[in-house]
């Protein structure tokens, strides 16, 4: 019963992880440029593709950890042409109704152009580790599952400290606290925003390929990964990168307890309950500012 | 132009009035209708059906055809849509006055093709289609060639009663009718033979990560795993089962078994189960062996898979029925009625095995056999018959821990 336990926050904290990755983009483009945006899943999956092309290309361990930087260089690209194509000209109207609408519309296009190009049938990256597993006591896991765990908590150390310790990133955490104030210190506002969906976007690539290698990739794979990071952003207040973190992996774990303990066939629903939970005590999210500051 | 149209129009509709005046006569060929989604996203299924027919039809037209005058087929395209197949056959019943409609594929379309030609008169023999519905509703003009869902799982039943007898038993669906129609049908069967159901877990058609629920399964240690879910989510299950450790016998319906599904998995498929009409997996039975033969020389570059058996056993049946109602008199009505009745005591053997119809129109003598992916030397995975004895073409295998197996 221990080992259950254990092996189910295993379970969690692991998938957790991959929700974080693709959530701080979401979380990112949110704080900064107030956009909620329904395609970002689908920039995962247009990372995920990157990867089964690149891999097919360059085989081996070489080629996966090349296919990373690819999707990343990939979908940063595809990012900020979004950016500038889809979402700039529909911003700052006084109705946020219209970027809702055209990122749906974006996520269908992305979708279908996918299924068009590549064709329903899903496809696998193949797995540089062979698919060799751990099994550690009662906990059993495959060691790309680890991997993924590992490189997530890397990729989003790096972040921080690009965030934190580099020009852009400093710019890019004022235009989120107040944009207007950014502007008047004189940062370009719009380097800024094509900035973040390059960031934002190419984490998604990456959760992209370490997604579509744990599992399959599909043109509606990216799907799952929107809502999943729509709860996380949610769960960790709007914007706020360090609930991102933290709800990507408070989710994962709730999900796999919640399924193990609870029942197995509300595993997803775990995460809107959550979220009323959260949304009733504390509005702004676990991490968010409070209201009115 | 307008002039011209509505003369194009006028045209056209007395053309089609002055060939459908014009009286059967002796020396004209006998035609069948053939419903099928010859275009649209089952298209390539539907021309696998209908190789299969052009296989019958040469069989029959180069032995002279039936009374002497040849078999003609007429084909109505449904694209897979209820509504277009309607449309389809309203003008293969109505306007090319075919004596019997055969074909027909996916179960919505032939819910509502099925119960115009049952209203009009005229037999329907569905080909390719397994919901219950279409012969449960006492239309004495349908029948159907192809087992339905619950016939699909019960080749599968007699190898649980007669070999495998499991003690445990565990689910895990996909949350769909698909999913939920097979649990029942196993649930009774688990009933049936005392095995314990330990848990019942539904995922959503699309989820990708299901180690929280095989972690539960691995927990419960279910002696069977009875498992229906489509091609991706079935592959990644597999997959999962092996990161987790787990061991069990996964039990399908075997609708997952397709090359993308064997693609994904690798050896890591083995053992599993389900259920198969696949005709080269059952080159034990002779008909089915010349069949396969006949089919591989006719179109050398395509392998006969289910539908390409199905379609030719459903032509074969209306060819055989309409030989043994006697050579048609040109009067409709009388000749669709004698059919109807050749039909019903319908006794042949053919590419799927024994073709009879029970009264509701329904075959009742073909039945999937159980398969197992099993491994070949180069660790590449397959499906093999492993029951009934007669039909089999390897025996059953007992999974063995992943620590033990041959290939990783």
């Amino acid at each position: 019963m221990e080992s259950l336990f254990l092996q189910q926050t295993l379970n969690g904290l692991i998938i957790g992880s991959i929700y974080s990755l693709i959530a701080i983009g979401l979380t990112m483009i949110f704080g900064v440029m107030k956009i909620a945006n329904f395609a970002h899943g689908d920039y995962s999956m247009v990372g995920a593709y990157t990867a089964v092309f690149f891999v097919a290309w360059v085989p081996g361990w070489f080629g996966w950890v090349g296919s990373i930087l690819a999707a990343a260089a990939v979908v940063g690209v595809l990012g900020v042409v979004t950016e500038r194509l889809v979402f700039r000209p529909v911003i700052g109207r006084w109705t946020d109704i219209d970027v809702i609408m055209v990122s749906i519309g974006l996520f269908i296009l992305l979708e279908n152009l996918a299924q068009l190009f590549f064709g329903a049938t899903p496809r696998i990256i193949s797995d540089p580790f062979k698919g060799a597993t751990v099994n550690l006591g009662g906990l059993s896991t495959s060691v790309l599952r680890l991997f993924c765990l590992g490189f997530s908590c890397v990729t989003i150390a790096v972040l921080q400290i690009f965030l934190n310790r580099s020009k852009f990133g400093i710019a890019i955490r004022a235009a989120s606290q107040n944009s207007f104030a950014a502007q008047l210190m004189g940062i370009d506002i719009n380097l800024v925003y094509r900035l973040t969906f390059a960031v934002g976007a190419a984490l998604a690539g990456i959760g992209g390929v370490l997604f579509g290698t744990t599992f399959a990739v599909h043109p509606i794979m990216g799907a799952m990964p929107t809502l999943k990071a729509f709860i996380v952003t949610i769960l960790g207040g709007m914007g706020n990168i360090r609930g991102a973190i933290f709800g990507g992996f408070i989710l994962g774990v709730a999900e796999s307890l919640g399924g193990n303990y609870i029942s197995m066939q509300y595993q997803h629903a775990i995460g809107f309950f959550i979220i009323i939970l959260v949304l009733l005590v504390r509005p702004s999210g676990l991490f968010g500012a409070k209201e009115g500051t | 132009m307008k002039k011209f149209f509505i003369f194009v129009f006028h045209a056209i509709f007395l053309a089609g009035f002055s060939i459908s005046a014009v009286p059967v006569s002796a020396s004209e060929p006998i035609k069948i209708g053939i419903l099928g989604p010859f275009t649209g996203s089952l298209a390539f299924n539907a021309s696998e059906m209908r190789k299969g027919m052009e296989l019958a039809l040469d069989g029959v037209n180069s032995k002279g055809g039936l009374f002497g005058r040849q078999v003609e087929l007429v084909f109505g395209d449904t694209e897979a849509k209820p509504d277009k197949g309607l449309a389809a056959v309203k003008k293969l019943v109505t306007r090319d006055n075919v004596l019997v409609v055969g074909g027909g594929y996916a179960s919505s379309v032939n819910i509502a093709t099925s119960e115009f030609c049952h209203y009009e008169g005229c037999p329907n023999v569905v080909a390719i289609a397994i919901s219950p519905t279409i012969t449960a509703r006492g239309y004495d003009f349908v029948f159907r060639t192809s087992p339905n869902s619950p016939q699909f799982l019960e080749g599968v039943n007699e190898w649980l009663e007669k070999i495998k007898r499991p003690k445990t038993v565990a689910f895990f669906m996909e949350n769909s009718d698909y999913g939920r129609d097979g649990q029942k049908i196993w649930e009774a069967q688990c009933k049936k033979l005392g095995a314990k159901v330990l848990g019942s877990f539904y995922f959503e058609i699309g989820s990708s990560d299901f180690t929280a629920p095989i972690s539960k399964l691995k927990d419960l240690k279910p002696d069977v795993v009875f498992s229906i879910a489509s091609t991706t989510e079935a592959a990644l299950i597999q997959r999962q089962a092996k990161e987790l450790n787990f061991v069990s016998q996964w039990i399908g319906v075997g609708g997952q078994f397709t090359e993308a599904f064997f693609e994904m998995t690798g050896p890591v498929s083995e053992y599993a189960m389900g259920s198969s009409l696949e005709p080269t997996k059952a080159m034990k039975d002779p008909i089915t062996a010349a069949f396969v033969n006949a089919y591989k020389a006719k179109f050398p570059e395509s392998r006969p898979g289910i539908f390409s058996s199905q379609g030719y056993d459903n032509l074969m049946v209306i060819v055989d029925a309409i030989k043994r109602a006697g050579e048609p008199t040109g009067n409709l009505v009388a000749d669709r009625k004698k059919i109807r009745d050749a039909l019903k005591v319908t006794d042949i053997r053919l590419s799927q095995g024994l073709i009879q119809f029970d009264e509701t129109g329904q075959v009742f003598t073909v039945f999937p056999s159980p398969v197992q992916v099993q491994l070949d030397e180069n660790c590449k995975p397959d499906t093999q018959i492993i029951f009934p004895p007669e039909r089999a073409a390897s025996e059953y295998q007992v999974p063995k821990p992943w620590a033990e197996r041959r290939c990783k």
